[in-house]
Protein backbone atom coordinates (compact mmCIF):
# COMPACT_ATOMS: atom_id res chain seq x y z
CA UNK A 1 0.00 0.00 0.00
CA UNK A 2 2.79 2.26 0.69
CA UNK A 3 5.17 1.45 -2.18
CA UNK A 4 1.38 2.26 -3.94
CA UNK A 5 1.13 4.97 -2.68
CA UNK A 6 4.58 6.11 -3.25
CA UNK A 7 4.31 5.24 -6.81
CA UNK A 8 0.99 7.28 -7.29
CA UNK A 9 2.95 9.99 -5.73
CA UNK A 10 6.17 10.29 -8.04
CA UNK A 11 3.50 9.71 -11.39
CA UNK A 12 1.57 13.21 -10.16
CA UNK A 13 4.90 15.07 -9.64
CA UNK A 14 5.89 13.83 -13.22
CA UNK A 15 2.53 14.82 -14.71
CA UNK A 16 3.17 18.45 -12.88
CA UNK A 17 7.01 18.47 -14.15
CA UNK A 18 6.12 17.79 -17.46
CA UNK A 19 2.80 20.64 -17.44
CA UNK A 20 5.19 22.98 -16.01
CA UNK A 21 7.80 22.40 -18.39
CA UNK A 22 5.10 22.51 -20.80
CA UNK A 23 4.02 25.47 -19.55
CA UNK A 24 7.15 26.93 -19.66
CA UNK A 25 7.96 26.33 -22.96
CA UNK A 26 5.21 26.73 -25.08
CA UNK A 27 2.77 28.89 -23.64
CA UNK A 28 4.61 31.44 -21.88
CA UNK A 29 6.26 34.45 -22.85
CA UNK A 30 8.42 36.13 -20.48
CA UNK A 31 7.73 39.25 -19.68
CA UNK A 32 10.67 41.85 -21.37
CA UNK A 33 12.30 44.04 -18.92
CA UNK A 34 13.31 47.71 -18.73
CA UNK A 35 15.99 48.80 -21.27
CA UNK A 36 18.86 50.59 -19.93
CA UNK A 37 19.72 51.63 -23.06
CA UNK A 38 16.80 53.50 -24.21
CA UNK A 39 16.96 55.89 -26.33
CA UNK A 40 14.23 58.35 -25.50
CA UNK A 41 13.01 60.02 -28.42
CA UNK A 42 9.64 60.76 -27.11
CA UNK A 43 10.71 63.44 -24.28
CA UNK A 44 13.01 64.82 -26.87
CA UNK A 45 9.89 66.07 -29.39
CA UNK A 46 8.33 67.01 -26.32
CA UNK A 47 10.74 69.62 -25.51
CA UNK A 48 9.36 71.15 -28.37
CA UNK A 49 6.65 73.75 -26.34
CA UNK A 50 6.39 76.47 -28.46
CA UNK A 51 3.00 76.87 -29.43
CA UNK A 52 1.79 76.51 -32.77
CA UNK A 53 1.10 79.55 -35.32
CA UNK A 54 -1.05 77.74 -37.37
CA UNK A 55 -3.90 75.31 -36.70
CA UNK A 56 -5.30 72.38 -38.89
CA UNK A 57 -8.68 72.92 -40.26
CA UNK A 58 -9.31 69.82 -42.58
CA UNK A 59 -7.51 66.33 -43.33
CA UNK A 60 -8.61 65.08 -46.49
CA UNK A 61 -8.35 61.12 -46.33
CA UNK A 62 -6.63 60.15 -49.82
CA UNK A 63 -7.75 57.21 -51.82
CA UNK A 64 -4.40 56.69 -52.72
CA UNK A 65 -2.78 53.62 -51.73
CA UNK A 66 0.62 55.22 -50.62
CA UNK A 67 0.10 59.32 -50.70
CA UNK A 68 3.53 61.47 -51.80
CA UNK A 69 3.26 64.51 -53.18
CA UNK A 70 1.36 67.55 -53.27
CA UNK A 71 0.79 70.72 -55.84
CA UNK A 72 -1.47 73.22 -55.76
CA UNK A 73 -2.81 74.37 -59.33
CA UNK A 74 -4.61 77.15 -61.02
CA UNK A 75 -7.61 78.24 -58.99
CA UNK A 76 -6.30 76.47 -55.88
CA UNK A 77 -6.54 73.05 -57.57
CA UNK A 78 -5.18 70.57 -55.11
CA UNK A 79 -3.06 67.60 -57.05
CA UNK A 80 -1.87 64.93 -54.63
CA UNK A 81 0.07 61.58 -56.66
CA UNK A 82 1.62 58.58 -54.43
CA UNK A 83 1.58 54.93 -55.74
CA UNK A 84 -0.58 54.36 -58.54
CA UNK A 85 -2.30 57.47 -58.98
CA UNK A 86 -2.93 61.24 -58.88
CA UNK A 87 -6.04 63.03 -57.52
CA UNK A 88 -7.13 66.78 -58.45
CA UNK A 89 -9.68 68.16 -55.59
CA UNK A 90 -11.02 71.85 -55.90
CA UNK A 91 -10.08 75.02 -53.68
CA UNK A 92 -13.13 73.16 -51.08
CA UNK A 93 -11.50 69.72 -51.04
CA UNK A 94 -14.05 68.23 -52.91
CA UNK A 95 -12.90 65.03 -55.20
CA UNK A 96 -12.58 66.14 -58.92
CA UNK A 97 -10.82 63.37 -60.66
CA UNK A 98 -8.76 60.20 -59.53
CA UNK A 99 -6.75 58.76 -62.08
CA UNK A 100 -4.33 55.40 -62.40
CA UNK A 101 -1.07 54.93 -63.60
CA UNK A 102 0.91 51.82 -63.26
CA UNK A 103 4.06 53.91 -61.18
CA UNK A 104 5.00 54.98 -58.35
CA UNK A 105 4.99 59.30 -58.94
CA UNK A 106 7.51 60.80 -56.49
CA UNK A 107 7.32 64.05 -57.06
CA UNK A 108 4.75 66.44 -58.54
CA UNK A 109 4.47 70.32 -60.18
CA UNK A 110 1.74 72.00 -62.18
CA UNK A 111 1.91 73.99 -64.72
CA UNK A 112 -0.70 77.04 -65.50
CA UNK A 113 -2.94 74.67 -67.31
CA UNK A 114 -3.98 72.68 -65.04
CA UNK A 115 -0.97 69.55 -66.69
CA UNK A 116 1.01 67.41 -64.21
CA UNK A 117 4.55 66.91 -64.34
CA UNK A 118 5.15 64.00 -62.21
CA UNK A 119 8.51 61.89 -61.66
CA UNK A 120 8.37 58.81 -62.25
CA UNK A 121 11.56 58.00 -60.47
CA UNK A 122 14.36 58.10 -63.50
CA UNK A 123 12.26 60.04 -65.93
CA UNK A 124 9.41 62.80 -65.80
CA UNK A 125 5.91 62.33 -67.04
CA UNK A 126 3.35 64.88 -68.48
CA UNK A 127 -0.27 64.11 -67.26
CA UNK A 128 -3.35 66.51 -68.24
CA UNK A 129 -6.20 67.37 -66.30
CA UNK A 130 -8.06 64.60 -67.38
CA UNK A 131 -5.69 61.65 -66.88
CA UNK A 132 -4.21 61.28 -70.16
CA UNK A 133 -0.52 61.01 -70.92
CA UNK A 134 0.78 63.81 -72.97
CA UNK A 135 4.77 63.41 -73.03
CA UNK A 136 7.42 61.24 -71.52
CA UNK A 137 10.57 62.99 -70.82
CA UNK A 138 13.79 60.76 -71.22
CA UNK A 139 15.71 59.18 -68.29
CA UNK A 140 18.07 60.97 -66.58
CA UNK A 141 20.15 57.93 -66.50
CA UNK A 142 21.24 54.48 -64.20
CA UNK A 143 20.72 55.28 -60.39
CA UNK A 144 18.14 58.44 -60.90
CA UNK A 145 15.80 59.32 -58.39
CA UNK A 146 13.90 62.18 -59.28
CA UNK A 147 12.23 63.61 -55.88
CA UNK A 148 11.29 67.43 -56.65
CA UNK A 149 9.71 69.66 -59.49
CA UNK A 150 9.46 73.00 -60.05
CA UNK A 151 8.22 75.42 -63.28
CA UNK A 152 9.09 78.59 -64.27
CA UNK A 153 8.16 80.32 -67.57
CA UNK A 154 10.60 78.27 -70.10
CA UNK A 155 12.26 75.90 -67.38
CA UNK A 156 11.76 72.68 -65.81
CA UNK A 157 13.85 72.04 -62.97
CA UNK A 158 14.58 68.41 -61.50
CA UNK A 159 15.76 67.49 -58.23
CA UNK A 160 17.96 64.23 -58.65
CA UNK A 161 18.82 62.56 -55.19
CA UNK A 162 20.29 59.49 -56.70
CA UNK A 163 22.79 61.54 -59.02
CA UNK A 164 23.08 64.30 -56.64
CA UNK A 165 22.42 67.00 -58.83
CA UNK A 166 19.38 69.81 -59.99
CA UNK A 167 19.27 69.52 -64.31
CA UNK A 168 17.62 72.44 -65.96
CA UNK A 169 15.63 71.45 -68.73
CA UNK A 170 13.15 73.76 -71.59
CA UNK A 171 9.65 72.53 -71.46
CA UNK A 172 10.62 70.02 -74.24
CA UNK A 173 12.92 68.30 -72.25
CA UNK A 174 15.80 69.55 -73.64
CA UNK A 175 18.54 70.02 -71.32
CA UNK A 176 20.41 73.65 -70.45
CA UNK A 177 22.62 72.62 -68.00
CA UNK A 178 23.91 71.11 -64.69
CA UNK A 179 22.94 72.92 -61.41
CA UNK A 180 24.86 72.18 -58.10
CA UNK A 181 27.78 70.18 -59.07
CA UNK A 182 31.00 70.32 -57.04
CA UNK A 183 32.97 73.29 -58.19
CA UNK A 184 35.40 74.75 -56.27
CA UNK A 185 36.41 77.66 -58.95
CA UNK A 186 32.70 78.65 -58.53
CA UNK A 187 32.44 77.90 -54.97
CA UNK A 188 29.73 75.23 -55.30
CA UNK A 189 30.56 73.19 -52.18
CA UNK A 190 27.72 70.10 -54.13
CA UNK A 191 24.77 68.59 -52.41
CA UNK A 192 24.90 66.15 -49.94
CA UNK A 193 22.19 63.93 -49.80
CA UNK A 194 22.44 61.25 -47.66
CA UNK A 195 18.79 60.00 -48.46
CA UNK A 196 15.54 60.16 -50.55
CA UNK A 197 14.99 63.54 -49.39
CA UNK A 198 15.85 66.59 -51.94
CA UNK A 199 13.76 69.24 -52.60
CA UNK A 200 13.86 72.06 -54.89
CA UNK A 201 11.55 75.12 -55.20
CA UNK A 202 11.23 78.70 -57.12
CA UNK A 203 10.38 81.76 -54.90
CA UNK A 204 7.03 83.87 -55.77
CA UNK A 205 9.97 86.47 -57.38
CA UNK A 206 11.54 83.71 -59.32
CA UNK A 207 14.94 82.67 -57.79
CA UNK A 208 15.66 79.37 -57.64
CA UNK A 209 16.20 77.26 -53.72
CA UNK A 210 17.42 74.20 -53.59
CA UNK A 211 17.52 72.09 -50.54
CA UNK A 212 21.05 70.67 -49.10
CA UNK A 213 19.81 68.32 -46.58
CA UNK A 214 23.26 67.03 -45.70
CA UNK A 215 24.34 70.48 -44.66
CA UNK A 216 20.89 71.80 -43.60
CA UNK A 217 20.77 74.88 -45.48
CA UNK A 218 18.25 75.74 -48.45
CA UNK A 219 20.89 77.41 -51.28
CA UNK A 220 20.03 80.13 -53.49
CA UNK A 221 20.99 79.46 -57.41
CA UNK A 222 21.01 81.43 -60.66
CA UNK A 223 19.83 79.59 -63.39
CA UNK A 224 23.15 79.38 -64.58
CA UNK A 225 24.16 77.35 -61.60
CA UNK A 226 25.92 80.08 -59.88
CA UNK A 227 25.28 79.90 -56.06
CA UNK A 228 24.34 82.44 -54.69
CA UNK A 229 23.75 82.56 -50.87
CA UNK A 230 22.70 79.70 -48.06
CA UNK A 231 21.14 79.79 -44.84
CA UNK A 232 20.51 77.24 -42.09
CA UNK A 233 22.11 74.92 -39.52
CA UNK A 234 22.18 72.23 -37.60
CA UNK A 235 20.39 71.39 -34.07
CA UNK A 236 17.56 69.83 -32.40
CA UNK A 237 16.14 73.61 -31.02
CA UNK A 238 13.16 74.71 -33.40
CA UNK A 239 14.72 77.06 -35.41
CA UNK A 240 17.43 74.86 -36.86
CA UNK A 241 17.18 71.90 -39.33
CA UNK A 242 17.28 68.65 -37.09
CA UNK A 243 18.72 64.90 -37.48
CA UNK A 244 21.27 63.84 -40.61
CA UNK A 245 19.35 65.51 -43.50
CA UNK A 246 16.98 67.99 -43.38
CA UNK A 247 14.75 70.18 -44.37
CA UNK A 248 13.55 67.05 -46.15
CA UNK A 249 10.67 69.30 -48.24
CA UNK A 250 9.91 72.84 -48.49
CA UNK A 251 8.28 75.20 -50.26
CA UNK A 252 7.07 78.66 -50.19
CA UNK A 253 4.27 81.30 -49.06
CA UNK A 254 2.88 83.50 -51.35
CA UNK A 255 4.91 86.67 -49.36
CA UNK A 256 8.08 85.11 -50.02
CA UNK A 257 8.31 83.16 -46.46
CA UNK A 258 10.42 79.32 -46.42
CA UNK A 259 7.74 76.64 -45.08
CA UNK A 260 9.98 73.71 -44.38
CA UNK A 261 9.27 69.99 -43.35
CA UNK A 262 11.40 67.93 -41.23
CA UNK A 263 11.96 63.99 -40.53
CA UNK A 264 13.59 62.50 -37.41
CA UNK A 265 11.51 64.80 -35.05
CA UNK A 266 8.80 65.53 -37.31
CA UNK A 267 8.20 69.49 -37.40
CA UNK A 268 6.85 71.98 -39.92
CA UNK A 269 7.83 75.75 -39.74
CA UNK A 270 7.89 79.12 -41.46
CA UNK A 271 10.70 81.29 -41.83
CA UNK A 272 10.89 84.42 -43.40
CA UNK A 273 12.36 85.41 -46.54
CA UNK A 274 15.98 86.12 -45.43
CA UNK A 275 15.91 82.76 -43.94
CA UNK A 276 14.90 84.04 -40.08
CA UNK A 277 12.69 81.61 -37.77
CA UNK A 278 9.38 82.69 -37.70
CA UNK A 279 6.82 80.59 -36.81
CA UNK A 280 5.72 76.80 -36.12
CA UNK A 281 3.11 75.28 -38.08
CA UNK A 282 2.84 71.39 -36.48
CA UNK A 283 5.02 69.54 -33.85
CA UNK A 284 5.67 66.18 -34.01
CA UNK A 285 2.65 65.80 -31.49
CA UNK A 286 0.54 66.40 -34.38
CA UNK A 287 2.19 63.75 -36.39
CA UNK A 288 2.19 59.24 -36.14
CA UNK A 289 5.88 58.54 -34.75
CA UNK A 290 8.11 57.92 -37.29
CA UNK A 291 6.48 60.11 -40.40
CA UNK A 292 8.20 60.89 -42.85
CA UNK A 293 7.95 62.52 -45.99
CA UNK A 294 6.12 65.73 -45.60
CA UNK A 295 5.95 66.72 -49.04
CA UNK A 296 3.95 70.79 -49.15
CA UNK A 297 2.12 72.85 -50.74
CA UNK A 298 0.58 76.62 -50.42
CA UNK A 299 -2.20 77.90 -51.65
CA UNK A 300 -2.91 81.98 -52.93
CA UNK A 301 -4.89 82.10 -49.64
CA UNK A 302 -1.74 81.09 -47.43
CA UNK A 303 -3.22 77.77 -46.38
CA UNK A 304 0.01 75.03 -45.91
CA UNK A 305 -1.04 72.08 -47.54
CA UNK A 306 0.69 68.88 -45.77
CA UNK A 307 0.85 65.12 -47.21
CA UNK A 308 0.60 62.56 -44.49
CA UNK A 309 1.89 59.18 -45.47
CA UNK A 310 0.99 57.14 -42.18
CA UNK A 311 -2.39 58.98 -41.92
CA UNK A 312 -2.93 59.22 -45.90
CA UNK A 313 -4.43 62.51 -45.21
CA UNK A 314 -4.00 65.65 -46.81
CA UNK A 315 -3.83 68.16 -44.18
CA UNK A 316 -4.72 71.96 -44.18
CA UNK A 317 -3.03 74.39 -41.44
CA UNK A 318 -4.05 77.93 -41.74
CA UNK A 319 -2.74 80.98 -39.11
CA UNK A 320 -4.82 81.00 -36.31
CA UNK A 321 -5.84 84.36 -36.76
CA UNK A 322 -7.06 83.53 -40.26
CA UNK A 323 -8.92 80.09 -39.15
CA UNK A 324 -12.65 81.80 -38.88
CA UNK A 325 -12.17 83.23 -42.93
CA UNK A 326 -11.14 79.55 -43.87
CA UNK B 1 2.00 -10.31 -7.89
CA UNK B 2 1.18 -10.41 -11.93
CA UNK B 3 -1.34 -8.35 -10.90
CA UNK B 4 0.73 -5.57 -9.52
CA UNK B 5 2.98 -6.28 -12.34
CA UNK B 6 0.01 -5.64 -15.15
CA UNK B 7 -1.03 -2.47 -12.97
CA UNK B 8 2.04 -0.61 -12.75
CA UNK B 9 2.53 -1.45 -16.78
CA UNK B 10 -0.67 -0.56 -17.13
CA UNK B 11 -0.02 3.32 -14.98
CA UNK B 12 3.12 3.93 -16.89
CA UNK B 13 1.99 3.53 -20.44
CA UNK B 14 -1.07 5.46 -19.11
CA UNK B 15 1.78 8.42 -17.71
CA UNK B 16 3.35 7.91 -21.12
CA UNK B 17 0.77 8.24 -23.63
CA UNK B 18 -0.90 11.61 -21.20
CA UNK B 19 2.56 13.45 -21.40
CA UNK B 20 2.53 12.25 -24.94
CA UNK B 21 -0.72 13.84 -25.39
CA UNK B 22 -0.18 17.18 -23.30
CA UNK B 23 3.56 17.49 -25.62
CA UNK B 24 1.23 17.13 -28.96
CA UNK B 25 -1.45 19.50 -28.05
CA UNK B 26 0.79 22.16 -26.60
CA UNK B 27 2.61 21.82 -29.96
CA UNK B 28 -0.49 22.46 -32.37
CA UNK B 29 -1.75 25.10 -30.17
CA UNK B 30 1.35 27.02 -30.46
CA UNK B 31 1.37 30.40 -31.52
CA UNK B 32 3.03 31.12 -34.92
CA UNK B 33 3.20 33.63 -37.00
CA UNK B 34 0.67 34.08 -40.04
CA UNK B 35 2.04 31.62 -43.00
CA UNK B 36 4.80 30.43 -41.20
CA UNK B 37 3.94 27.56 -38.95
CA UNK B 38 7.59 26.60 -37.79
CA UNK B 39 6.99 23.05 -39.55
CA UNK B 40 6.87 23.44 -42.88
CA UNK B 41 3.32 22.31 -43.27
CA UNK B 42 2.41 25.67 -44.78
CA UNK B 43 4.80 25.42 -47.89
CA UNK B 44 3.17 26.53 -50.93
CA UNK B 45 5.55 24.78 -53.23
CA UNK B 46 6.06 27.58 -55.09
CA UNK B 47 9.58 26.21 -56.61
CA UNK B 48 11.31 29.03 -55.26
CA UNK B 49 13.46 27.18 -52.49
CA UNK B 50 16.12 30.43 -52.59
CA UNK B 51 13.67 32.28 -51.18
CA UNK B 52 11.72 30.44 -48.58
CA UNK B 53 12.07 31.44 -45.42
CA UNK B 54 9.38 28.86 -43.86
CA UNK B 55 11.83 26.00 -41.86
CA UNK B 56 11.47 22.52 -44.26
CA UNK B 57 11.34 20.05 -41.69
CA UNK B 58 14.00 18.00 -43.09
CA UNK B 59 16.33 21.32 -42.95
CA UNK B 60 15.87 21.88 -39.69
CA UNK B 61 19.94 21.70 -39.10
CA UNK B 62 20.35 24.42 -41.65
CA UNK B 63 18.25 26.89 -40.53
CA UNK B 64 19.42 29.60 -38.22
CA UNK B 65 18.16 32.79 -35.84
CA UNK B 66 17.73 35.92 -37.63
CA UNK B 67 16.07 39.38 -37.30
CA UNK B 68 14.17 41.41 -39.54
CA UNK B 69 14.88 44.94 -39.04
CA UNK B 70 11.81 46.19 -41.05
CA UNK B 71 9.78 44.70 -37.97
CA UNK B 72 12.56 46.07 -34.78
CA UNK B 73 11.86 48.10 -32.69
CA UNK B 74 15.30 49.00 -30.76
CA UNK B 75 13.65 48.00 -27.33
CA UNK B 76 17.28 46.86 -26.06
CA UNK B 77 16.11 43.10 -25.54
CA UNK B 78 18.50 42.20 -27.94
CA UNK B 79 21.34 43.17 -25.67
CA UNK B 80 20.16 41.33 -22.65
CA UNK B 81 17.84 38.46 -23.65
CA UNK B 82 20.54 36.52 -25.25
CA UNK B 83 22.44 33.21 -23.38
CA UNK B 84 25.60 34.76 -24.92
CA UNK B 85 27.65 37.46 -23.11
CA UNK B 86 27.73 40.03 -24.88
CA UNK B 87 25.09 39.13 -26.91
CA UNK B 88 25.41 37.49 -30.31
CA UNK B 89 23.17 40.35 -31.72
CA UNK B 90 25.28 43.36 -33.32
CA UNK B 91 24.84 46.58 -35.11
CA UNK B 92 25.57 45.91 -38.75
CA UNK B 93 26.43 49.05 -41.32
CA UNK B 94 24.63 48.91 -44.94
CA UNK B 95 27.64 50.74 -46.04
CA UNK B 96 25.48 51.00 -49.20
CA UNK B 97 22.89 52.94 -47.86
CA UNK B 98 24.69 55.22 -45.38
CA UNK B 99 24.87 59.00 -46.17
CA UNK B 100 28.43 58.93 -44.22
CA UNK B 101 27.34 62.26 -42.83
CA UNK B 102 29.00 64.62 -40.59
CA UNK B 103 26.48 64.81 -38.19
CA UNK B 104 25.26 61.06 -37.86
CA UNK B 105 22.14 60.03 -35.80
CA UNK B 106 23.13 56.65 -35.29
CA UNK B 107 26.54 58.05 -33.46
CA UNK B 108 26.28 61.49 -32.15
CA UNK B 109 23.60 62.24 -29.04
CA UNK B 110 21.11 64.76 -30.06
CA UNK B 111 22.05 68.45 -29.33
CA UNK B 112 25.86 67.60 -29.72
CA UNK B 113 27.16 71.13 -29.50
CA UNK B 114 30.75 70.33 -31.38
CA UNK B 115 31.16 67.19 -34.15
CA UNK B 116 33.94 65.15 -32.41
CA UNK B 117 34.75 61.83 -31.05
CA UNK B 118 34.75 62.90 -27.17
CA UNK B 119 32.96 60.39 -25.28
CA UNK B 120 30.23 62.82 -24.43
CA UNK B 121 29.20 63.55 -27.13
CA UNK B 122 29.06 59.46 -28.51
CA UNK B 123 25.45 57.57 -28.88
CA UNK B 124 26.93 54.34 -28.10
CA UNK B 125 27.50 53.25 -24.65
CA UNK B 126 30.31 51.12 -25.55
CA UNK B 127 31.80 53.04 -28.40
CA UNK B 128 32.08 50.37 -30.77
CA UNK B 129 31.16 52.79 -33.76
CA UNK B 130 34.88 54.31 -34.79
CA UNK B 131 34.13 57.49 -37.01
CA UNK B 132 37.34 58.43 -39.82
CA UNK B 133 37.11 61.38 -42.02
CA UNK B 134 36.71 60.59 -45.73
CA UNK B 135 36.77 64.07 -47.51
CA UNK B 136 34.69 67.17 -46.77
CA UNK B 137 31.90 66.82 -45.20
CA UNK B 138 32.01 62.67 -45.30
CA UNK B 139 32.34 60.65 -42.74
CA UNK B 140 32.80 56.78 -42.51
CA UNK B 141 31.14 55.06 -39.44
CA UNK B 142 32.64 51.04 -38.66
CA UNK B 143 31.34 49.15 -35.93
CA UNK B 144 33.65 47.16 -33.40
CA UNK B 145 31.90 44.12 -32.86
CA UNK B 146 33.73 43.22 -29.73
CA UNK B 147 32.58 46.24 -28.36
CA UNK B 148 29.16 46.02 -29.68
CA UNK B 149 26.13 44.45 -27.14
CA UNK B 150 23.51 45.22 -29.51
CA UNK B 151 21.42 47.67 -27.77
CA UNK B 152 20.39 48.83 -30.67
CA UNK B 153 20.80 52.53 -29.79
CA UNK B 154 22.72 53.61 -32.63
CA UNK B 155 20.27 51.62 -34.94
CA UNK B 156 17.24 53.29 -33.65
CA UNK B 157 19.04 56.97 -33.77
CA UNK B 158 19.96 56.19 -37.72
CA UNK B 159 16.08 55.22 -38.20
CA UNK B 160 15.36 58.42 -36.86
CA UNK B 161 16.72 60.92 -38.63
CA UNK B 162 19.17 59.31 -40.92
CA UNK B 163 18.16 56.61 -43.52
CA UNK B 164 18.65 53.29 -41.36
CA UNK B 165 21.61 51.83 -42.61
CA UNK B 166 22.43 50.91 -39.18
CA UNK B 167 20.63 48.05 -38.36
CA UNK B 168 20.70 45.04 -36.23
CA UNK B 169 21.36 41.13 -37.16
CA UNK B 170 22.32 38.25 -35.79
CA UNK B 171 26.09 37.06 -35.97
CA UNK B 172 26.50 33.94 -36.51
CA UNK B 173 30.03 33.63 -35.45
CA UNK B 174 28.66 34.13 -32.31
CA UNK B 175 25.36 32.84 -31.99
CA UNK B 176 24.46 29.28 -30.71
CA UNK B 177 21.29 28.49 -32.40
CA UNK B 178 19.81 27.73 -29.29
CA UNK B 179 16.53 25.76 -30.52
CA UNK B 180 14.38 27.83 -28.95
CA UNK B 181 15.78 31.62 -28.98
CA UNK B 182 15.94 33.56 -26.01
CA UNK B 183 15.73 36.67 -27.72
CA UNK B 184 12.68 35.47 -29.99
CA UNK B 185 10.67 34.79 -26.70
CA UNK B 186 10.87 38.26 -25.77
CA UNK B 187 10.42 40.26 -28.71
CA UNK B 188 8.12 42.27 -28.71
CA UNK B 189 7.65 43.16 -32.27
CA UNK B 190 7.91 39.20 -33.58
CA UNK B 191 11.06 40.40 -35.28
CA UNK B 192 12.46 37.06 -35.16
CA UNK B 193 12.60 33.94 -37.36
CA UNK B 194 14.38 30.90 -38.59
CA UNK B 195 15.78 31.52 -42.09
CA UNK B 196 18.10 29.07 -44.18
CA UNK B 197 21.58 28.82 -43.59
CA UNK B 198 22.18 29.42 -46.86
CA UNK B 199 20.74 32.73 -47.06
CA UNK B 200 21.23 34.05 -42.74
CA UNK B 201 21.26 37.76 -43.52
CA UNK B 202 17.77 39.54 -43.21
CA UNK B 203 19.47 43.36 -44.19
CA UNK B 204 17.08 45.87 -45.28
CA UNK B 205 18.69 47.51 -48.47
CA UNK B 206 18.91 48.65 -51.77
CA UNK B 207 18.68 44.78 -53.21
CA UNK B 208 14.62 44.76 -51.84
CA UNK B 209 12.36 45.86 -54.45
CA UNK B 210 9.52 48.49 -53.68
CA UNK B 211 6.73 46.95 -52.52
CA UNK B 212 4.05 48.04 -54.58
CA UNK B 213 1.70 50.68 -53.19
CA UNK B 214 4.76 51.24 -49.90
CA UNK B 215 6.24 54.65 -51.40
CA UNK B 216 8.19 54.54 -47.93
CA UNK B 217 9.67 51.23 -48.01
CA UNK B 218 10.44 51.69 -51.67
CA UNK B 219 12.03 54.93 -50.96
CA UNK B 220 14.16 53.76 -47.56
CA UNK B 221 15.54 50.37 -50.36
CA UNK B 222 16.44 53.04 -52.88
Amino acid sequence: MKQKTLLFGALGMLVVLILFMVKDLFLSSPEPGNNPWKYDLETMKQADTMKPAYTMVKAIPSGLQGLVAIATGPGDRIYTTGAGGAEIYDSACRLLLRFDFEDTAYALTVDSTGNLWMSMGDHVEVWNKTGKKLQTLKSAGRGSLITSLALTGSSLLIADAGLKVVYHYDHMGNMINRIGEKDPVRKVPGFVIPGPWFDLAVSPDGSLWIANPGRHELEQYRFDGQRLLSWGKPGIGIPEFCGCCNPSHFTFLPDGSFVTSEKGIERIKVYNPRGKFSAVVALPGDFDEGTRGLDLATDSRGRILVVDPVRKQIRIFVKRSTTSNN
Amino acid sequence: MPNRREFLTTLFRAAFLTGLGVLGGAMVLRKGKPGECGFGFDCAHCGEADKCVIPHPFESRQMVWQLDPSLCTHCGQCATACVMTPSAVKCVHVYAMCGYCDLCGGYFKPGTKTLDTAAENQLCPTNAIKRKFVEEPFFEYTIDESLCIGCGKCVKGCDAFGNGSLQLQVRHDRCKNCNQCAIARICPSGAYRKVPARHPSLLRGFEQKPKNGDFTQSQENR
